[in-house]
């Protein structure tokens, strides 16, 4: 028998054990138990170590709102820090380590910083960032080379280096209802709305649904509220109309009841099934959202509250009743409640014996001081607890008397024997979501709490979150939201009613003990009551401030055991009340979401591939990918131990000397289709198109609208109204949307429909001096000779039985051909012009030819149409057509844009006959060791095979009058400085004869 | 007619994979109709469109976006505002199209080769779904026959219900690859088997 498992009781399954280790220590427990209950079953107390003074930590709660025994759990290489043992499920082979600590739990060496608590408190790093000279570490330089130092003392878990292995997916849903929490009102609202229709998804973070009622020891209709909650929970997932989501926290509410959720599908499991993720992020858009939240027992600040062997009453009472634990033999309540004299008798009934209740309040209720007495508990009404005793366990407390209107001590204190204190200093109402939606929160002076604020979205609120506290009030208030979010469906039972004292749990308005000695408010990050009153004397009087200064309510858990005592103290220091200090807007998450989960399935894909048709014709055919954007594309195709250099440089030559192939499937094609797709070309290209026969195409260019140039392509007419437009293959998304943007918005009256066909067309180009007689060879239905197809005509014909359209254009500056079939066509196209070409030499290449030979030609790609180049900057002027207004034509001309001294496109010629890189600056006068006076930049460079020079193209100021001049290239990044000619970018053949055949 | 070369035809693999417990959970297959064809209406003359593709079909489509219509291996649907998506297995259906709508109607084109056509069915259908697209796939949301366009990760789709419990999803043909190896993955936790 583990030392503090009760001998019945429980949900748990005590008929199968759990192995699992902690800090290397094996221990054992049941399904159904967490690692907090399974290592406090086993006597263990000590969880953690605290983040600035190492002091040791207990548990102080049993959920999601643990500050203090967070863990690190290990998978494999992969290790998960900051995680609450309250929420960490076992499985067999858990393996868990503690963390903030060395070289051990129970020895930490930081445990010395206790001693220099004065100089560890609220702004301790503003203030000392900023220090003094050590030698040559003068100032910050000096706590710079601390920081690494300071920063592995403080703190909290250490993340992993290796890569997560997990897998996330996340999941899109739609409901009607959304309901938020599972307890007894969730589950009523689920019920009602369901029954009435609706589709219903309910989430509850913990892994078995029904929240109080699991472990409230209370009765409803008669039956244990547990098995109320179990049947009810079957009852709802019997029916085709709701979702059950266990393990599932709603985490963040937004715009539209949106809301956003993470499922822990198997951090629970050693194994996941195949293919299962290991944690789901859903979005839920819901209808109507019932928030079921319920409420967070508070804490009370006193001198050592933050002892393991503390806890918060409720939570002790659940560790109790759910899971068959005593986190204690001999205990103490501490409270300035009703609530936790039901706890009280909770324990009490497990077994323990109840010390005594210290209550703050000189008067305690009939109904309290019956339960007390069924507890066997001796009331001590208008004391305090004011301090804790014991190492890294309790052994006993003190208590004196206080009085709780004036908020003083008197009298002196006395010792009482304990090795366990339940505390217990109101509730707060879960909120979080609501505020996340929109609202301020609401404070309600009897409660002492922030209330949930009016609606700002289709939400209600049901339960302890709506200051429905009682069982009975949280089952009517349950069914009450379920029937206005089913869309006032009515109750088709009677509401339950609910057994149990009726108590009356609004607080005394006591936060703090006022006695010496280290009294915690924000237990995960070591704030003290000292360190608020500190922020206050300092000037950090405003809410948003006392946050950033002290770091209260900060870190993994938000503050969700420390906001409201913080506050409190805050608004004492001020002599204000509460509201008047105000709130924190709660922001999401409400727990920690790990990034996989927000990555799903893009984790390890940030993007799609995206393959041509003859994607795997170029892998099996030697070919080296690499990525252009989405696209993969053939980079070369080398050869047995040819380098890169050497396969492009093959590949352009042959290409000019025999024939070469390209894919070119990736450039952008729209169809632009409609009577009126000539004028619409006329309006968003610098030169005519309506004019252009059909069976030919015409290069086009196109501005943005403030004058500079967006992307060029030629376009094909195809039919009278039926235009092939091709963009490159980087601005194709682009040129979509603005032409689709146009008309939409400027000319809705134009009759032009447009789509992408991209994909519907394979490309190949086929250039060089035999690519006329590689197509005669395989293509049939058609003449390819010049009469047939002169440069820039269309004609339409087959390769090997697949229709192809050909258009005679040439971006290689060879005589070349785009051979266009039906994608699916595209390898079949492909193989059978490579088996024409092959007595001809042709050969495949990639695009580092298809670069070095426009290059050569001077021919421009994004590399130079780079948002701020005009027509003119890349000697396209031809191309502004004077005959009609046209995208961009009324800005083009404004001064700066026809300014000299503007950059324009030039050749470079590497003078040192060293290779040029793109990203270099041209410079007139060398400086290595200060590189300046920069009059431009190289934008694409290659070796030539036909110049057998490095050379490159290049912006340069004022470029058209400095043909001939020498200049400089310097390029620090890579250490290249050397001597340059700056020539036209015309490199080679610039008659365009070669073209022409 | 040459055939055409399917996107998946190197990792397209017939048979059963993923966690197969519980039985499949989804099948997955390539449609490879004859012809998809993209119809699309000047504005106010959708409902001759629409008589068009009932002349041409016999799919009596009902008016306006997401609506649509499966029968006898034919099927439409509606994406956006006069705009039609038509399947069926008639290889030449553009040509088809192209000889009966009036230019004044609307225009034609031909997406046979730019899209994958993906049938997603079984039990788990509307799950796997979901894990792509943010769209209510219940049955009264989404009812059989009708269609829409969304997107998953970069890729545009196109998805049709063409049954209570399948889809037929359209993606461009380039991004075919990579959906399908995502539509696979998302499908392991449920058992697939690729038909």
């Amino acid at each position: 028998m583990s030392p503090r498992r009760t001998a019945s009781g429980g949900l748990i399954d005590r008929s199968r054990s759990i192995r699992f280790s902690f800090d290397g220590h094996f221990y054992s427990g049941h399904p159904g138990d967490t690692l907090a209950s399974a290592l406090l079953a086993q006597g263990v107390t000590l969880f953690g170590r605290s983040f600035k003074y190492h002091r040791p930590r207990g548990v102080l709660t049993a959920g999601v709102d643990e500050p203090n025994a967070l863990v690190t759990v290990l998978r494999g290489d992969a290790r998960e820090p900051n995680i609450q043992a309250t929420m960490l499920e076992i499985y067999d082979g858990l393996t868990v380590v503690s963390q903030n600590r060395f070289p051990s739990l129970a020895f930490d060496i930081g445990a010395v910083n206790q001693l220099g608590g004065r100089l560890l408190g609220a702004g301790f790093y503003y203030k000392t960032f900023m220090g003094p000279v050590f030698g040559p570490l003068k100032g910050t330089r000096f706590w710079m080379f601390c920081e690494r130092f300071i920063r592995r003392a403080a703190g909290l878990g250490r993340a992993g280096k290796a890569a997560d292995p997990s897998r996330y997916e996340r999941m899109n849903a739609f409901c009607d209802v959304l309901v938020v929490g599972s307890g007894p009102a969730g589950l009523m609202a689920a019920k009602q709305a369901a029954a009435g229709g609706a589709r219903v998804v309910l989430a509850d973070l913990e892994p078995r649904l029904g929240g109080s009622a699991n472990w409230s020891g209370e009765s409803i209709d008669d039956t244990a509220a547990a098995e109320w909650a179990a049947a009810t929970v079957a009852e709802l997932k019997a029916r085709p109309n709701v979702r059950l989501l266990p393990r599932t926290t709603v985490w963040g509410y937004y715009d539209d009841n949106t809301l956003a959720a993470l499922e822990r599908v198997t951090d629970h499991k050693r194994t996941g099934r195949k293919g299962e993720p290991r944690q789901r992020h859903w979005t839920i858009r819901a209808g109507r959202v019932v928030l079921a939240t319920g409420a967070f027992e508070r804490p009370m600040v006193f001198p050592g509250n933050d002892r393991p062997g503390v806890m918060l009453a409720a939570a002790a009472a659940r560790y109790a009743s759910e899971f068959g634990v005593l986190p204690g033999r001999k205990i103490a309540v501490f409270a300035n409640n009703d609530g936790a004299y039901r706890s009280a008798l909770a324990l009490r009934e497990a077994g323990a014996s109840i010390v005594a209740i210290v209550d703050v309040r000189a008067e305690v209720s009939a109904a309290a001081r019956e339960l007390a007495a069924r507890a066997k508990a001796e009331i001590l009404a208008g004391q305090a607890v004011v301090a804790t005793e014991g190492g890294k366990t309790l052994s006993g407390i003190k208590v004196q008397a206080f009085d709780a209107a004036t908020g003083t001590l008197s009298g002196d204190a006395r010792s009482l024997e304990a090795d366990f204190l339940a505390v217990s200093g109101g509730w707060s109402p879960i909120i979080h979501l609501a505020s996340q939606a929109g609202a301020k929160a609401v404070w309600d002076e009897k409660m002492q709490a922030f209330m949930l604020p009016p609606a700002t979205e289709r939400w209600t609120g049901a339960g302890a979150c709506s200051g429905e506290f009682s069982t009975g009030e949280a089952l009517a208030g349950g069914a009450a939201a379920g029937s206005w979010a089913a869309g006032g469906a009515s109750a088709t039972d009677p509401v339950p009613e609910a057994g149990g004292a009726a108590l009356d749990i609004a607080p005394a308005p006591v936060f703090e003990i006022p006695a010496r000695g280290k009294a915690f408010v924000d237990f995960q990050h070591d704030v003290t009551a000292d360190d608020v009153r500190l922020a206050h004397r300092e000037g950090f009087i405003s809410v948003e401030h006392l946050k950033r200064y002290t770091t209260l309510g900060m870190a993994t858990d938000q503050g969700k055991t420390s906001n409201i005592p913080g506050l409190a103290i805050m608004a004492n220091a001020l002599g204000k009340q509460i509201p008047e200090v105000g709130t924190t807007r709660f922001r999401p998450p409400f727990a920690p979401v790990s990034v996989g989960a927000l990555a799903a399935e893009r984790y390890g894909e940030i993007r799609p591939e995206r393959l041509t048709p003859m994607h795997d014709w170029h892998a099996d055919n030697g070919a080296t990918m690499y990525s252009a954007g989405l696209w993969h594309r053939p980079m070369i195709y080398a050869k047995p131990g040819e380098t890169v250099d050497q396969a492009y440089v093959r590949e352009a030559r042959t290409t000019r000397e025999k024939a070469g192939i390209v894919d070119v499937s990736t450039l952008g094609k729209i169809a632009v289709q409609g009577p009126d797709a000539g004028d619409f070309l006329d309006r968003v290209y610098t030169n005519m198109f309506s004019t252009l026969p059909v069976g030919k195409a015409r290069y086009g260019l196109m501005l943005r609208e403030d004058g500079f140039a967006m992307d060029d392509g030629t376009t094909w007419r195809l039919a009278e109204d039926n235009f092939l437009m091709t963009t490159t293959t980087a601005n194709a998304g682009k040129v979509m949307q603005h032409l689709e943007y146009l008309l939409d918005v400027v000319w809705p009256d134009l009759k032009v429909h447009l789509t992408s066909v991209t994909d519907q067309w394979a490309g190949a180009a086929i250039g060089g001096p035999k690519a006329r007689e590689i197509l005669a060879a395989c293509v049939t239905g058609t003449a390819v000779d010049n009469d047939a197809l002169p440069f820039m005509g269309i004609v339409h014909g087959e390769i090997a039985g697949a229709p192809v359209v050909i258009c005679r254009l040439s971006f290689s500056g060879e005589m070349a051909f785009e051979v266009y079939s039906g994608a699916g066509h595209g390898t079949h196209v492909w193989q059978a012009v490579m088996k024409a070409g092959k007595p001809f030499g042709l050969v495949p290449y990639g695009l580092e030819a298809l670069g070095t030979m426009r290059i050569e030609k001077g021919h421009v790609t994004g590399a130079e149409i780079d948002g701020r180049t005009t027509a003119r900057d890349l000697h396209l002027d031809w191309m502004l057509s004077k005959k009609k207004p046209f995208v961009g034509s009324m800005m083009m001309d404004r001064e700066g844009m026809t300014s000299p001294d503007r950059l324009q496109l030039v050749g470079i010629v590497s003078l040192d006959n060293r290779p040029l890189n793109g990203g270099a600056h041209i410079v007139e006068r060398l400086d290595r060791e200060t590189p300046r006076d920069s009059i431009g930049h190289i934008t694409a460079a290659c070796y030539s095979p036909v110049l057998r020079k490095h050379i490159a193209l290049a912006l340069v100021r004022s470029g058209r009058s400095r043909h001939g001049e020498r200049a400089f290239v310097s390029d620090p990044l890579r250490d290249r400085f050397g001597a340059v000619e700056i020539v036209s970018h015309h490199f080679y053949d610039p008659e365009g004869k070669r073209l022409h055949g | 007619m040459v055939d055409q070369l399917s996107p998946l035809e190197p990792v397209l693999r017939t048979g059963r994979q993923g966690h197969l417990a519980d039985g499949v959970g989804v099948r997955l297959a390539e449609t490879q109709p004859g012809s998809i064809v993209q119809l699309a209406a000047w504005p106010g003359e959708e409902k001759a469109l629409i008589r068009t593709i009932k002349q041409v079909t016999g799919l009596a489509l009902p008016d306006g976006a997401g609506g649509g219509v499966c029968a006898n291996g034919k099927a439409a649907f509606g994406f956006a505002p006069g705009r039609f998506m038509v399947i069926g297995e008639d290889e030449n259906l553009a040509a088809v199209f192209a000889g009966k709508l009036s230019t004044k109607t609307g225009t034609v084109t031909d997406l046979s080769h730019g899209r994958t056509g993906i049938r997603i069915s079984g039990p788990k259908s509307e799950w796997v779904l979901a894990k792509f697209f943010a769209i209510d796939f219940a049955l009264p949301a989404f009812p059989v026959g009708s269609g829409l366009s969304t997107v998953h990760h970069d890729i545009f789709a196109q998805i049709q219900r063409s049954g209570a419990d399948q889809f037929d999803v359209y993606v461009f043909r380039s991004f075919a690859r990579a959906f399908w190896h995502a539509l696979c993955l998302a499908s392991e936790e449920v058992g697939y088997e690729v038909i």
